[in-house]
């Protein structure tokens, strides 16, 4: 276990090195200046433009800045939003509530509408497997964005249940606020586990030692919690961890499609206005969480099947 | 991509070129070949007021098109931070919904052509209560002038010798050569007036989410959630009665993604915005929750003609060109109609001072027509049949892409080339400021405005040698006396001559080459009323206006 962890941890700071730095290189070398952005091409006196530059180490070359990045972030002082004029950890304070929670309650979809629809599908042969392969189709193919017009012109606009666009105040407000959001990142991820969790389904249904079970006489229902639901759960489990941790990325396009402040919209901002120190500290926030998602399901891998021993990936 | 608003608008210090100085000369010959009589098919004065509030409103949410970003005046120019500053401070001279300027915080005087005195209401207030000082005014208008401070307004104070406080209520800023132009700049960003007490004390956080600001304006500065919005509060004690608020509380909010704000105006949740989705203008039109309303604006799409060694150089061909424009055509398909033919380069909204006088130069300069004919033929006299115009721009920005399809039409329909140099939404801004982004381009299209309503403000950056915006080095030794002359001419109406002459022999010589007069579109959710519908909300008072029917 401790092993594990330690491995985990290593791997952790070296994937978020790697990232920061080919994050940092990345914006260096594109196109656009910040102080470009921030003057809207106004002409600044030399004075101004030195003043500005020595504010935020525009002057310096390339490695010295990604250093003294580096040595600060180590220090716990991730810089300041040269466009915010705050703090970035003051930016990334506070925005990470709404992505967590618009995560954390599209996962929650997820699981239950994507692994129940696959069930249902998987188990019922017939009328209910034709819907759900009709539905998850219709819904694999749409894109977040286009799910967000479509819901808002549903549920705001002409029926009006629910808000367009915003935060909400109050917890009950916010997750008001949050559903449309949740629904249109997570349809499309939706349907994809729905899909593999059919297929997953069908095929343990279609395995010898659960033939025998059933031949045997064993009830149906414990057939399938005992044999079907335990070995189909390994590839269900990946691909939801998998989606899960990808709409962490994607939910800046929800974010902006409803005007929620929210990380991955800050991010966009960001990056087109070259405001190097937010995107570095909204990335890095990205990676760790994305790490941190595939070590909770390496966990569930040992927890689901004793086989598998911590930190061996299954199959 | 709405956020790239910014690099679309290179806003402009108007008062950053120095005095004449001739290089090469340009004919300038005021006879006009194209002069038609005017057609008054189209009113050009729009009017920017809405029926008068009856109530007062509660909490509006306001949009803008990206969050607010600072509210300290001397860093704000682009549209989100001059709505909400101007909502939240007073300038020393106020702005008007029609472009004139009025006493503000003080009223100005010139015992002599080279001095400006600036007298303080003894009524003004801070938020605080306290009173407004020449202290505060000294402080505020040096700040613009502080090379440290990193301000967008220093070059506005160019001939600003000296700036002191010469009284009690009386502050007197010595000029090197008279500026008509400084009141204006005064009625804007620069002119805003901030507590001094409190801008030292926060030091660099001051006008950020941290160190907010200390104004007098008729809102005071509520909460400001960094990403979520930015609340301005009524100020119940605001110093001048007749600009009292109608509205307890203003939200303003970034809403970039267009669907979003649609539904947001037309579900209620947004109660207002200056800056509707052009796309979904027919739509929020037909739709009774909301309220549209089209007003004057300082805006002008223009091409801007950035290298006269081209074929652009030769002045026929940017004729043609203009000829060959189908304007109308442009206004209906980005504006829905919502836009003015533009006969002269500078916007009717402009005319903040000397109406009559650029209403009649107006109404002498032919309607532009499409006339392809004359167009051909210029270009042949030129000798500039089959070639090529490199254009800059982006197809990411709708207004942009746009124009730029509109002059390559135009272009092809009369023999020459049109090529794009297409470049992303973010890197469009080079094209106004980097030398080498401008390299093999011959034009690239913008939407352009002045700091405040005159036309000279908005003619001077790209007709003065060295002006900020004048990238092809094009020159004209009559207009630039015309201007300076113009610059110096304290009588309303003399000034306005000098500027519509200056006009004129653009409108010939198309150092630019307009494609439309904006005007400014408000959406209003249908209980609402009162916000002056005109430019003003990017300098001037307009929150107070703002109640329930």
């Amino acid at each position: 276990m401790v092993g594990f962890a330690l491995k985990r941890a290593a791997l952790l700071i070296a994937t978020l090195l790697v990232s920061s730095f080919v994050v940092f290189s990345a914006l260096f070398i594109a196109p656009g200046n910040p102080l470009a952005q921030l003057s809207g091409g106004r002409t600044l006196p030399p004075e101004a433009v030195a003043a500005l530059e020595q504010r935020y180490h525009l002057d310096d070359p390339f490695l010295v800045r990604y250093w003294h990045w580096l040595t600060s972030a180590l220090h716990g002082d991730f810089g300041d939003s040269i466009a915010a004029r705050e703090s970035v950890s003051a930016v990334i304070g506070q925005r990470i509530g709404t992505t967590a929670a618009l995560v954390a309650l599209a996962a929650l979809i997820i699981v239950v509408a994507g692994i129940g629809l696959g069930l249902l599908a998987g188990l019922r042969p017939g009328l209910a497997d034709g819907g759900v392969l009709v539905l998850t189709s219709v819904l694999a193919a749409v894109p977040s964005f286009l799910a967000a017009i479509v819901l808002i012109s549903l549920f705001s606009v002409n029926l009006g249940w629910l808000p367009a666009l915003g935060n909400g105040s109050g917890f009950a407000d916010g997750v008001k606020h949050l559903v449309l959001p949740a629904f249109a990142l997570a349809l499309a991820s939706l349907a994809i586990v729905a899909r593999v969790t059919r297929v997953a389904v069908r095929e343990e249904l279609g395995r010898e030692h659960v033939q025998t079970a059933t031949s045997r006489g064993i009830p149906r229902a414990q057939v399938i919690r005992r044999h079907v639901l335990r070995n189909a759960a390994i590839p269900i489990t990946t691909i939801t961890g998998i989606t899960i941790a990808s709409l962490i990325a994607t939910s800046a396009v929800v974010e902006t499609a409803f005007s929620l402040n929210g990380l991955g919209s800050a991010l966009v901002q960001a990056a087109a206005t070259k405001d190097f120190a937010v995107v570095q500290g909204i990335a890095l926030v990205l990676v760790v969480a994305f790490v941190l998602v595939n070590v909770l399901v390496d966990l569930l891998y040992a927890l689901l099947d004793p086989r598998i021993a911590l930190g061996s990936r299954a199959t | 991509m709405r956020s790239t608003r910014l690099a679309a608008c290179a806003a402009f210090a108007a008062a950053a070129v120095a005095a004449a100085g001739c290089g090469k000369a340009a004919p300038s010959s005021s006879t006009s070949a194209a002069r038609t009589t005017a057609s008054a098919a189209e009113s050009v004065a729009l009017s920017p007021d809405t029926p008068a509030p009856a109530g007062r409103a509660g909490t509006v949410t306001w949009a803008v098109y990206r969050e607010v970003q600072t509210i300290d005046p001397i860093q704000a120019f682009d549209y989100p931070d001059n709505t909400a500053v101007s909502a939240l401070c007073d300038a020393l001279l106020r702005q008007l919904p029609d472009g004139g300027i009025e006493p503000g915080l003080a009223t100005a005087s010139s015992p002599d052509p080279r001095t400006l005195v600036l007298r303080l209401d003894p009524a003004a207030r801070f938020w605080d209560g306290t009173a407004v000082t020449p202290d505060d005014v000294v402080f505020s208008l040096e700040r613009n002038r502080d090379p440290r401070l990193g301000g967008f307004y220093g070059l506005v104070f160019a001939r600003v010798a000296s700036i002191r406080a010469t009284g009690d209520d009386e502050v007197t800023l010595k000029l090197r050569a008279p500026d008509m132009w400084l009141r204006g700049e005064l009625s804007q960003m620069p002119g805003v007036v901030v507590k001094k007490a409190y801008a030292e004390a926060r030091g660099p956080r001051f006008g950020s989410p941290s160190g907010g600001t200390m104004c007098s304006g008729a809102f005071r500065l509520g909460s400001w959630k960094p990403g979520a919005q930015l609340s301005a509060v009524a100020n119940a004690d605001y110093w001048n009665p007749d600009l009292a608020p109608h509205a307890e509380q203003i939200d303003f909010k970034g809403v970039p993604d267009d669907a979003s704000l649609t539904s947001g105006l037309v579900t209620g949740a947004i109660g207002g915005t200056y800056m509707p989705p052009l796309s979904a203008l027919d739509q929020l039109r037909s739709n009774d929750a909301v309220t549209v309303t089209r007003g004057p604006s300082f805006t002008t799409d223009a091409l801007v003609v950035s290298n006269l060694r081209g074929a652009l150089g030769d002045v026929k061909v940017r004729q043609a060109l203009s000829l060959a424009l189908d304007r109308r055509a442009f206004i209906d398909t980005l504006y829905k109609g919502m836009a003015t033919l533009p006969r002269t380069l500078a916007n009717p909204g402009t005319w903040g001072y000397g109406r009559a006088v650029f209403e009649a130069d107006w109404n002498a300069q032919p309607e532009p027509a499409v006339d392809l004919a004359r167009a051909r033929a210029l270009v042949e006299q030129a000798g500039a049949v089959g070639r090529t115009i490199t254009l800059g721009m982006t197809s990411e920005v709708n207004n942009i892409a746009t124009m730029a399809t509109a002059v390559r039409s135009a272009g092809e329909s009369i023999g020459l080339r049109v090529v794009f140099k297409a470049v992303p939404a973010a890197s469009f801004i080079n094209f106004f400021i980097d030398p080498k982004a401008r390299e093999g381009v011959d034009a690239f299209p913008t939407t352009n405005y002045p700091d405040y309503a005159d036309p000279a403000a908005f003619y001077t950056t790209f007709t003065a040698p060295g002006g900020s915006q004048n990238y092809s080095g094009w020159e004209d030794r009559e207009v630039t006396a015309l201007m300076e002359r113009a610059r110096q001419t304290e009588d309303d109406d003399a000034r306005a001559r000098l500027v519509a002459r200056a006009g004129d022999i653009l409108n010939e010589q198309l150092p630019w080459i307009p494609l439309a007069n904006g005007n400014t579109i408000l959406v209003t959710d249908r209980r609402y009323t009162g916000a002056p519908a005109s430019f003003v909300y990017m300098g001037g008072p307009w929150a107070y206006a703002l109640g329930t029917k």
